[in-house]
């Protein structure tokens, strides 16, 4: 008898503190990159090497985090430094002649009005492949401004991550830049 | 004019303050948009394309991990205390292994989530979603009646292990006693990480999880050869993560002690030969007995039973 | 052609526009004030100020967001023009001999004005299908002895040349991303002075440079005195050459000055 006592004990202890992590609950909590924090995106920081952690250290292949536009931030220049490689040759379009990004994940087309004989005079939408992304930030470290105006930020993608308790990637940030926030705050 | 110090005083306090809380709740990189080109400037008829904004798992399907969690336990409870069949629980080990481990990526599971119960217990600021406390808590409470249910055939790490296990020795019964010590150490060890305040947190139960690597197919490397050392020990000593150093087999263990069933060898009609002991690669059969504390749920003692063969057929 | 540093006036807060006048007295805009230098004056705008300009007569014209204040050569406010259409965000000011032109980033368009504040036409707005484009956010110009206007067009790295009317009448400038006879990045020149020759300013890295009218480099003035985080600093040329450039991080105005060689 006294063995369904206790049973019945620990199962009220283990009620009482679910019933109190449930009071608590506060939906779903996520890992954001801090794009305030992050070097790739942080303002004056400008002329310095991309940070690539969020490549190399995330958990998941080819990692969680993606270089998103956030495109009404966009200045949709025809030269678009996170586009082109803008120290590389100049070709006969008068544009460089190679692009920056080593997996080949942005695609750009002209948007508005569009000039067919000059293309300097068009305004562009630049749009990532998120499934070719593996969030190297490099495009992020040149559309930011000065260079840039900063539309394309890093960011985890819920989707992908695996919400692991420590991230990983914020193990190896020297900027600690990933933080836990609720799911309708984050971005 | 004295008092307008203190007041200036204060009211840097209570900015400071509001600061501290804006801060804390702020969403990261948001900058007013003044000079990119909008919509109406670009014309043409263009119009701002939306984010895409992937959203996390639906509710619906972290509840139904839930449901396939119980549902597992309830289905290992049934096919080792009514059905006695090794082999469909051999089944149901493979199937957990591949939805709880290499679909769900080892993610998330009670071992783990006990650290953030913790962590939510212990910290006023820290909170963790519903399903969370209902995959640590229900193992616990099956455990509380029917014993180890989740080792057996539901818990990702222990299939892995259960299914390279290819010629087990006996570890000497002292020397099993004192390594299956080293589970509360690490248990002890865990919680204290895990109580820090929140920079000097550190989850030790996922960051040495020898598995995870396996089932996320990616990992660093000196994880990915503990974890192979530790199935290439496996083959030889009985699951000795789950026996030796997982802390949440600890808790289950404690509550085995109240279990109202267990598994029981062919009570009534015991031929005390000694075979299941033979068989179990766990050390958990004592004296003809299954030590509820120590077993792993894996019904192979049934398998090696004369008895239970005459029972099936 | 070689130019040397002179000379760093140093400052505080936000400063965004600088002018010299005839007798090469400078003016700053920046906070809500115009600042004139050497006489060290503070003439307060009602908003904030994003450019200043020097008339022939001496009246000094302050561009602000929705208005623009004219003060007399003593600081007197004389006249504001109101108008949150025209004037979105006043971010340069020039003068041909019977009209006030004003740069309004805010709709990508230089406004002229005749002297008494009526409005004549829109000039660089989708001229060559989208006008000037200023992801900068920033319109900047100068005027010749001819009264042709040279509009910065960024986005296109160009320096375009219109007439009072508003016809395009051609450019200078290509994007290169090694030679600097060539505008880098993704928008450049972000402002540009008329003198003698056409002064550029660049961001990203930060530099300034000479051209001729015809488009031909004459100078690269500077490039690594700058703030690297710089951009839209305005530049100034006075009667002698000397030339002024704000340094927007560091609210500073670097002064050059032409070397004969």
């Amino acid at each position: 008898m006294s063995q369904d006592l206790t049973r019945r004990t620990v199962l009220a202890v283990l009620a009482g503190g679910a019933a109190f992590l449930v009071k608590k609950a506060n939906g779903q909590i996520v890992w954001q990159v801090n794009a305030s924090r992050c070097i790739n995106s942080r303002l004056f920081e400008a002329g310095v090497e991309a940070c690539n952690l969020c490549t190399t250290e995330c958990v998941v292949a080819l990692s969680a985090v993606r270089a998103v536009n956030e495109y009404s931030k966009c200045g949709r220049c025809n030269i678009c430094p996170a586009y082109f490689n803008i120290t590389s040759a100049v070709n006969e379009l008068g544009q460089p002649s190679e692009k920056l990004c080593p997996r080949d994940a942005i695609a750009r087309k002209a948007i508005g009005k569009v000039d067919p004989e000059d293309p300097a005079n068009n305004f562009y939408e630049y749009i990532i492949d998120e499934e070719k992304c593996d969030g190297c930030g490099k495009c992020v470290m040149k559309c930011k401004e000065p260079l840039g105006l900063g539309s394309i930020t890093l960011r985890v993608r819920y989707d992908k991550c695996v919400n692991c308790n420590y991230c990983s990637i914020l193990k190896a940030c020297p900027q600690n830049a990933l933080m836990q926030l609720p799911i309708d705050q984050a971005l | 004019m004295s008092r307008l110090p203190q007041v200036i005083g204060r009211a840097c306090v209570i900015l400071a303050l509001l600061a501290q809380t804006a801060l804390a709740q702020a969403i990261p990189y948001q900058r007013p948009v003044d000079t990119a080109p909008q919509a109406d400037s670009i014309g043409g008829g263009y119009k701002v394309p939306a984010v895409q904004k992937p959203l996390p798992r639906d509710y619906w399907l972290q509840v139904l991990d839930v449901v396939a969690l119980a549902a597992a336990m309830g289905i290992s409870v049934w096919l080792v205390l009514k059905r006695r069949s090794r082999k469909w629980l051999t089944a149901l080990t493979i199937g957990s292994l591949a939805y709880f481990g290499f679909y769900r990526e080892g993610c998330i599971c009670p071992i783990g989530s006990l650290q953030n119960v913790v962590v939510a217990l212990a910290d006023p600021k820290y909170s963790i979603p519903m399903v969370v406390t209902a995959t640590f808590v229900l193992p616990l409470v099956v455990a509380l009646y029917f014993g180890r249910a989740f080792c057996g055939g539901v818990c990702a790490l222990g299939a892995i292990q259960e299914l390279v296990v290819l010629k087990p020795v006996q570890v000497p019964r002292r020397l099993d006693r004192a390594l299956g010590l080293l589970k509360y150490v690490y248990l002890g060890l865990a919680i204290l990480f895990a109580v820090k305040p929140a920079l000097a947190r550190d989850f030790l139960i996922c960051r040495f999880d020898p598995f995870v690597g396996f089932f996320r197919r990616t990992g660093a490397p000196h994880m990915l050869i503990l974890g192979g050392a530790f199935l290439v020990v496996g083959m030889f000593v009985g699951r000795p993560y789950c026996r030796y150093l997982c802390p949440y087999g600890g808790l289950l263990a404690w509550c085995t002690r109240l279990a109202r069933r267990g598994v029981t060898i062919t009570p009534n009609k015991e031929l005390d030969c000694g075979l299941c002991a033979g068989a179990c690669p766990y050390g958990a059969i004592e004296r003809m007995r299954a030590v509820r504390r120590n077993c792993l749920y894996c019904a192979r003692c049934y398998a090696y039973c004369p008895r239970e063969r005459g029972v099936a057929s | 052609m070689q130019y040397r540093h002179v000379q760093v006036i140093d400052g505080k807060g936000a400063l965004r526009g600088i002018a010299v006048d005839g007798n090469g007295q400078l003016y700053a805009a920046g906070d809500s004030e115009i600042r004139v230098f050497d006489r060290n004056e503070r003439w307060p705008t009602s908003r904030p100020a994003h450019a200043v300009a020097v008339a022939s007569d001496g009246s000094v014209y302050a561009g602000e967001i929705g208005q623009i204040e004219i003060f007399n050569g003593a600081g007197k406010l004389l006249h504001t023009w109101r108008d949150e259409k025209l004037l979105g965000r006043v971010t340069a000011i020039g003068f041909t001999k019977d009209s006030v032109l004003a740069g309004d980033a805010a709709d990508r368009a230089i406004r002229r004005f005749d002297r008494g504040g009526k409005f004549l036409n829109n000039i660089g707005k989708d001229s060559a299908v989208n006008g000037l484009l200023i992801p900068n956010g920033v319109v900047d110009f100068g005027v010749d002895a001819q009264d042709t206007i040279y509009a910065a067009n960024p986005g296109k790295h160009r320096v375009e040349r219109y007439t009072a009317g508003g016809e395009l009448l051609g450019h200078i400038g290509r994007f290169d991303g090694i030679d600097p006879a060539g505008f880098t990045g993704c928008c450049n020149p972000t402002n540009v002075a008329i003198r003698d020759g056409i002064y550029t300013t660049e961001k990203a890295g930060p530099r300034v440079k000479a051209y001729d009218f015809s488009g031909k480099l004459l100078a690269v003035i500077a490039t690594d005195l700058f703030d690297a985080n710089c951009k839209n600093m305005d530049i100034a040329v006075d009667a002698r050459g000397r030339v002024y450039v704000v340094d927007t991080v560091k609210a500073a105005i670097f002064v050059f000055e032409p070397v004969k060689v």
